[in-house]
């Protein structure tokens, strides 16, 4: 009977352990990442609405992010390989134009329908600055990475084109 | 003095839309991110490390009809339980000429992602916020399902990438041991 008591005491402690570290893991990165990065976001938010940057930008913008066309050449150019993996940490560029571009779509400078390909036309440098860690993280051998870093970014000049396309077509019927 | 007071008020207005804006990220995304966050890192915890480990070590096994099991379904466990950047430790399991194509499709799937699953890369979720809140003001009801889709593309984009790295790779392999003999 005791140790009946003593597993069930356990086991629910277990869990309510657990539940509490998963709870305060999620609000530390909310705290640490997530709301830090939201602050920095809906001040460009800001200034793109309340100035005339907004204008300045949505000109520049516009002629690329509304045609299928205009986007594959703003993925080629980010998937160039001398520029990826200056363009890839944090993601940093990635969020800062996909505010500009969703602010351009709320305002309706852009139609609705560019959204999807437009997810896939600014990223295709997503982890490009990380090839050589992600891959020791898998554990590669050293000749592995060697070959594979420009394996990676040539691959990218290939793929990030086809992903606008797909994205296109993925958003079809929306 | 007019002129001063219009600047100032012009000045002011700009963090007063961002404020607005901070106001409704803040009600709008954290709680459910937070909440959602909860909920999956206790069952990440709850399915434990061993299971997800035997189940990547099926999913790396050699042979082309386990090409779509490896750059879709592994990559998406890969960053759904490890979260970036540790689902790249999964390549571990592989056989060494897949390890870049994995990482290429490992690393291509962290935004797709985030639509609907945002634990996955809480750092980095504004690559799809960005956008879906410019879809949020314009039409609300579509973006859960930009969300699904930005997902299942991701999830067709990352088996496009992970056999197309591996293609160039093995190429750049071989052209690599014949310049050296």
């Amino acid at each position: 009977m005791q140790a009946l008591i003593e597993r069930i005491g356990r086991s629910v402690g277990g869990v309510v352990g657990t539940l509490f570290q998963a709870g305060r893991d999620a609000v530390d990165l909310c705290l640490k990442t997530i709301i830090p990065f939201m602050a920095f976001v809906t001040f460009v938010i800001g200034l793109i609405l309340e100035t005339g940057v907004g204008d300045l930008i949505a000109n520049g913008i516009k002629g690329f992010a509304s045609s299928l066309g205009g986007l594959m050449i703003v993925c080629v150019i980010c998937a160039i390989p001398i520029l990826s993996p200056l363009l890839g940490p944090g993601a940093v560029i990635a969020q800062i134009v996909g505010v500009l571009i969703g602010t351009e779509i709320g305002r309706g400078n852009i139609d609705v329908s560019m959204a999807l390909p437009a997810l896939f036309a600014i990223n295709p440098q997503v982890g490009c600055d990380f090839v050589p860690v992600g891959l020791a993280l898998g554990e590669a051998e050293p000749e592995t990475v060697e070959v594979g870093v420009p394996a990676v970014l040539t691959s990218r000049m290939i793929t990030g084109p086809i992903s606008v396309v797909v994205g296109y077509l993925f958003a079809l019927g929306l | 003095m007019d002129a001063l007071v219009a600047g100032a008020e012009a000045f002011i207005q700009v963090f007063r839309t961002a404020a607005d804006v901070f106001v409704g990220f803040t009600t709008g995304i954290i709680p459910i991110v937070v909440v959602f966050l909860t909920a999956v890192n206790a069952l990440v915890k709850f399915i434990g490390e061993e299971r997800v480990e035997n189940f990547a070590k099926w999913a790396s096994q050699e042979g082309w009809m386990y090409v779509p099991v490896r750059y879709t379904l592994l990559a998406f466990v890969a960053v759904f339980m490890l979260t970036n950047p540790v689902c790249y430790t999964f390549g571990t399991f592989l056989p060494e000429k897949n390890k870049p194509a994995f990482y290429d499709a490992a690393v291509s799937f962290v935004h797709p992602i985030t639509g609907i699953f945002p634990h996955a890369n809480g750092g980095e979720l504004f690559v799809w916020l960005g956008i879906a809140a410019g879809v949020e003001m314009v039409a609300p009801d579509m973006v859960t399902a930009l969300a699904v889709r930005y997902l299942l593309a991701g999830l067709v984009v990352i088996l496009i990438r992970g056999i197309v790295t591996d293609i160039i790779f093995s190429i750049m392999w071989k052209s690599r041991q014949g310049g050296a003999a």
